[in-house]
């Protein structure tokens, strides 16, 4: 049965098969809404666990619909900073800023999450902006407008206190390299083939002597939404 | 281990029931149904060990009949242990 899903779907990791739920029910994680008379009797809460080389939990994770779950590429991306090496990214260039955004994979189902991941390279001398601000400077930001997202969030670093002495002010700032991760829900059902990712970039790059002017730049990443695959039919 | 079942076990697996027939028909599922099938699978929902802790000992044979554990499993950065109802249907 798994051998014949495995092949079908050229699933390359192990299968692992729980018949009597034994080791659900060591981990406690039975679900008990299912009649017996179902053939769903049996089946576990829908649970991901990172676990470490020695059996430690790491972290872990439920999406309370078990059709949709976090990807692996996104937990990838997250915990250790790995990237598909197929994983679509766009570079962004102005002034003194580099960007380069990019998601944690190049393909997903709707309904699923994956990671999204924005590096920054700022030449010596400048500096963005971290939160909070003063209402005349423009914090640092990533936002997906696309339709097909239904939820998102970002894990921005810490930002670095600068005093400006010219000003009487200490500012927020983020310089040399750094890193945003974050996470895009999508939405369920969405036409599958071929698509972009719809967002923008909003900063205000200053050194010690000039500030630019708050920018925005817009961005599309290509990812292609999969179908989603009918079992076969029970042998 | 006895399982402990809740009492509202018929007026779930109704839900239930709706929801595997319109899917097995290739119906569109209504969406206050998909929101009922959604809660009724969820209720009190339990998601296992705490990190920090250790996951039960297992030892299970995966697709090629091979026994697995943790030991044999994990790899330099661990495992992803992903729960999920069957291959069959």
């Amino acid at each position: 049965m798994l051998k014949d899903f495995a092949q079908q779907y050229q699933i390359g990791f192990p299968l692992l098969s729980d018949r009597d739920s034994a080791v659900i029910r060591s981990f406690g994680i039975l679900n008990t809404n299912i009649d017996p008379s179902l053939r769903a009797h049996g089946v576990p809460h829908p649970v991901q666990y990172l676990v470490a080389p020695d059996g430690a939990i790491l972290r872990k994770y439920f999406v309370p619909n078990y059709q949709h779950r976090v990807a692996a590429s996104e937990i990838a991306l997250r915990e250790f900073g790995i990237a598909s090496d197929a994983a679509p990214s766009v570079t962004l260039q102005s002034g003194a800023l580099t960007v380069e955004v990019g998601l944690s994979a190049d393909e997903a189902f709707a309904g699923q999450e994956i990671g999204v991941f924005a590096k920054f390279a700022l030449d010596p001398g400048w500096h963005v902006y971290g939160s909070p601000l003063p209402d005349n400077f423009t914090a640092t930001s990533i936002e997906f407008d696309d339709p097909k997202i239904a939820r998102q969030s970002f894990d921005l670093p810490h930002a670095t206190p600068l005093r400006f002495a010219d000003l009487g002010e200490t500012l927020p700032v983020h310089s040399g390299t750094f890193r945003i991760i974050g996470s895009l829900l999508l939405k369920y059902p969405l036409d599958d083939g071929s698509t972009t990712l719809r967002g923008r970039l909003r900063f205000q790059q200053c050194s010690d002597t000039v500030c630019e002017p708050p920018e925005t730049l817009a961005f599309e990443i290509p990812l292609t939404l999969q179908p989603f695959m009918v079992a076969p039919p029970r042998k | 281990m006895t399982d402990q079942l809740p009492s509202d076990l018929a007026e779930k697996a109704a839900i239930m029931r709706e929801f595997g027939r319109l899917r097995a028909a290739g119906a569109a599922i209504p969406p206050e149904l998909q929101a009922k099938h959604v809660n009724a699978t969820n209720d009190g929902y339990a998601t296992g060990p705490e990190p920090g802790q250790r996951i039960p000992e297992f030892t299970l044979p995966d697709q090629d009949g091979a026994s697995r554990s943790l030991a044999n499993l994990a790899g330099p950065n661990g495992l992803l242990l992903v729960f999920y109802r069957s291959a069959d249907w």
